[in-house]
């Protein structure tokens, strides 16, 4: 189910101080696709989330949502355009509940004006039953009313992605959603990443190949901070390049 | 509230509740939103200054007094809060108390204006106007009642706002600013909000202080009341609705019982910031509950996004 | 206004800015390293003060320097190893409200051991009286105090950025983490740092005693300045802090001379218009 571009990136560059961490990527994803993006540590992948979701200022290139430029945009503005993003490490708002925590990003599009500040928050039944939709999706419901902080690590990427969904996003930059879970864990997680496949475009950063060979639709492949390669799963399986960089040769 | 002046003198009691409502304000930008603000006798001060002038030159009836000193607080905190707000931290509270004692120097030296160090006198207590009926307010218990009235109204609100979204935003902010901006809040404009808010409160408290002894002295701008707000904030507990309250009557009690007996009392306030800070951060509320769950029961869950007890910090450090 | 008063203004400014410069590359250092603002930086100075004139009548002024030095030092150390270090894990404005009721106690403290009555200490005789620089007539105990303070202010400086010691420190201040994960006894370069910042206020205190006079608040006085130096110059940076320090000094003074009312105010609004302008500060980073 593929469809227009909905996000691109033009030559990005990011430089820190004398290190180029990204060195001109451009890269399309389509509407409706899970897009992966793999490449060794260090390749530069999570830098370009960060440069797309306006965390850092390109040094040069430009970013395109959904034929916008968004360059440079500073991050608060992205979900209200449609992009969200989760975070490598759990980010979330430690001592709120996890509902608290999903309710807060549900809220955000919400535009009430400032009357609507004078209501109660739990008044917004739409904005509720959104919260519930999420914790269902992520299977977080039974951990509602539990402070962020005392949930497992695996409870805590769950609750990750669902902040990053309850903005009710077009595209969903995913940042290594598995990371550090145990292998059932990592399934139920692929499970729910499989499950959004449709509902939203996702650009996935992985490095579980099994997981990223079967689930993608097309995969881009970064090695110090360049573009190296990208199509399907066997298209970039069979690719040379790609398995001199994850191999051997440079390192 | 209504046995309030059975136990303390009214005036004591009065000062309680004025505080109770600064101590809320500051509540909201310290307990709430994470920012340390040690600069809220800035718009106590302006506001109270205001007012006294006001009523003395004017003639200015009661209501519109309290209206004017809400909103120099909180045109104040916006302006200030403008500025101060570029930075967090350490920068952030520096400015705070930079802008008070900026404020303090010019309301010193500007005696025509203040009275500088002497005061500004002779304010009296306009009567409170509602509709044909007049109420006088000159005996020390007809103000307590006024005052204990405004709190309510001042608290009601307060809660208003803590359990509207504004709340829920407000903590998000301060368990992690930059998740809240990826989610989609425009971090810089909530914390000008909170603080903007918070400022408004704050003046009401400094009109009502105004009229409270009949003269605004130096020290209602000075940077010991603004330590005086961050005391009960802290002492009572942050973060929680109740806590500033707790904790204006314990500082105001505390400072009117030890002051009578001995001159150094600050000395004892020192030793009890000191002894909150490493031993109970949770202040009396913390103290109070435990001691609930030392008494067997569980204490109550919060329920989702009710605004209730959400304490600050405790041992765990900020998460990146 | 004639050169005479014009060149006093200035001298006194120079004089006040090198007693900011001092106070302010102490509390940077501190505020560099442990992150939190030491509101109990102003006391330390007034204790100092105190220190010195105690001891200057039996043992003389350098002794009394000295003693104000060690006495205070020791005080930071323990402030910093029994206070500051047990809030290790937690936010830092805790450190700051740790400090700020230390500041209450200790200067209650110096009432009730020096007693709430100014008290007013004479320079040393062999610095007693003026100098004529031909523009004007100025105190040669201040010249003096202006000079040595300097050279505080500049020993300081080439400690951290010159020696290994000073090394140590910087990347501590860079990243504590890091550091400690080098082998480095980053408790111990806290306490000293916090010993070294106190002692440096200390200093103040004890050599501007007889410039200024005594009382109790003079802690509560200075302390405002001292932030405003630190946050003008840019959080963590001590040629900020001297810059900045010499400049409020200097401003302070000219207005105290021009407009007294304002001399004050001036100098907020002077941090003011610097944090609107350049919000990192003048020499800060960011």
């Amino acid at each position: 189910m593929t469809g227009a571009v909905l996000l691109r990136t033009e030559g990005l560059i990011c430089d820190f101080g004398a290190v180029r961490a990204v060195n001109g990527v451009s890269l399309s994803v389509a509407a409706g696709t899970l897009h992966s993006l793999i490449g060794p540590n260090g390749s530069g992948k999570t830098t370009l989330f960060n440069l797309i979701a306006g965390e850092i200022r390109p040094s040069d290139g430009r970013v395109y949502f959904d034929g916008h430029d968004v360059t440079g945009l500073p991050s608060y503005r992205l979900p209200h355009r449609g992009l969200a993003r989760c975070f490598q490490r759990t980010n979330v708002f430690p001592k709120l509940t996890v509902h608290d925590n999903v309710w807060a990003a549900a809220f955000s599009r919400r535009r009430t004006g400032t009357l609507g500040f004078l209501r109660r928050a739990s008044a917004f039944s739409d904005v509720e039953a959104d919260v519930d939709g999420i914790l269902g999706d992520v299977g977080l419901m039974h951990k509602r009313s539990a402070p962020a902080e005392t949930l497992s690590h695996g409870q805590q990427r769950a609750l990750e992605v669902g902040v990053t969904l309850a903005s009710s996003p077009r595209l969903v930059l995913l940042d290594e959603p598995t990371q550090g879970l145990a292998p059932e864990a990592t399934q139920q997680m692929t499970r729910l990443v499989q499950r959004l496949v449709g509902r939203y475009t996702i650009l996935l950063i992985e490095h579980k190949m099994r997981i990223v060979m079967s689930i993608s639709d097309r995969i881009s492949v970064m090695a110090f901070g360049e573009l190296i390669a990208e199509g399907t799963p066997d298209e970039v399986r069979d690719n040379p390049d790609v398995q001199r960089a994850y191999l051997g040769g440079r390192r | 509230m209504v046995l309030l002046p059975l136990f303390v003198r009214p005036v004591v009691a009065a000062e309680i509740w004025i505080f109770s409502i600064a101590a809320m304000a500051l509540n909201l930008i310290f307990g709430y939103t994470g920012m340390l603000s040690f600069g809220q006798a800035t718009f106590f001060g302006l506001a109270a200054y205001t007012a006294g002038l006001m009523m003395i030159h004017w003639h200015a009836p009661l209501l519109a007094v309290l209206v004017a000193g809400t909103l120099v607080g909180a045109v104040a905190a916006a302006a200030i809060g403008y500025v101060c707000i570029q930075r967090v931290g350490t920068y952030f509270i520096m400015l705070t108390f930079g802008f008070n004692q900026m404020f303090y120097f010019i309301a010193y030296k500007w005696t025509s204006l203040t009275g500088g160090d002497d005061g500004l006198p002779g304010i009296p207590r306009p009567p409170l106007a509602l509709g044909p009926l007049g109420v006088r307010l000159d005996s020390s218990l007809r103000y307590y009642v006024f005052v204990a009235a405004i709190f309510l109204l001042a608290f009601y609100a307060m809660k208003r706002i803590v359990d509207s979204p504004l709340g829920v935003i407000f903590q998000a902010i301060r368990e992690n600013p930059g998740r809240a901006a990826a989610v989609g809040y425009d971090v810089k404009r909530y914390k000008w909000i909170a603080f903007t808010i918070a400022g408004g409160f704050t003046g009401l408290a400094g009109v009502l202080y105004s009229m409270m002894f009949g003269i605004v002295p130096i020290e209602s701008i000075s940077w010991i009341i603004s330590g005086d707000i961050v005391f009960m904030v802290l002492i009572g507990g942050i973060g929680n609705l109740y806590g500033p309250l707790l904790g204006a009557a314990a500082f105001k009690w505390l400072s009117e019982a030890i002051s009578v007996v001995w001159e150094r009392w600050p000395l004892i306030l020192g030793v009890a910031l000191v002894l909150v800070v490493l031993f109970l951060r949770g202040g009396l509320v913390e103290a109070l509950t435990r001691l609930r769950e030392a008494l067997g029961g569980a204490p109550p869950r919060p329920e989702p996004g009710d605004g209730a007890p959400v304490r600050v910090a405790t041992e765990s450090e900020a998460t990146p | 206004m004639n050169i005479s008063l014009f060149a006093g203004a200035i001298l006194n400014g120079l004089v006040t800015g090198m007693l900011y410069a001092l106070m302010g590359v102490g509390l940077s250092l501190i505020l560099g390293l442990l992150n939190i603002p030491n509101f109990a930086h102003g006391v330390l100075y007034a204790i100092g003060a105190y220190v010195m004139v105690s001891t200057v009548k039996t043992f003389g002024f350098v002794a009394g320097a000295l003693a104000a030095l060690v006495a205070v030092a020791v005080l930071g150390a323990g402030i910093e190893a029994l206070g500051v270090r047990r809030l290790s894990g937690v936010h830092p404005d805790y450190i700051l409200l740790l400090t700020f009721g230390l500041s209450l106690i200790l200067t209650e403290g110096i009432i009730l051991v020096w007693g709430p009555v100014g008290i007013t200490s004479q320079p040393p005789a062999l610095l007693a009286g003026g100098i004529d620089l031909g523009v004007t007539v100025y105190p040669k105990y201040r010249l003096a105090v202006m000079v040595v303070t300097a050279a505080l202010v500049a020993a300081c400086y080439l400690f951290v950025t010159r020696t290994r010691y000073g090394a140590i420190i910087r990347a501590g201040i860079e990243d504590k983490d890091m550091a400690a994960a080098l082998g480095i006894n980053i408790r111990r370069v806290f306490t000293l740092t916090f010993a070294a910042g106190a002692g440096l206020a200390a200093l103040g205190g004890a050599l501007m005693a007889p410039t200024r006079g005594l009382q109790p608040t003079m802690g509560l006085d200075i302390l405002p300045f001292a932030f405003v130096v630190v946050v003008l110059g840019g959080l963590g940076s001590l040629p900020g802090a001297i810059l900045a320090g010499l400049l409020v000094g200097v401003v302070q003074s000219l207005m105290t001379a021009i407009w007294p009312p304002g001399a004050d105010a001036s100098v907020f609004a002077l941090m003011t218009l610097g944090i609107i302008a350049r919000p990192q500060g003048l020499l800060g980073h960011r």
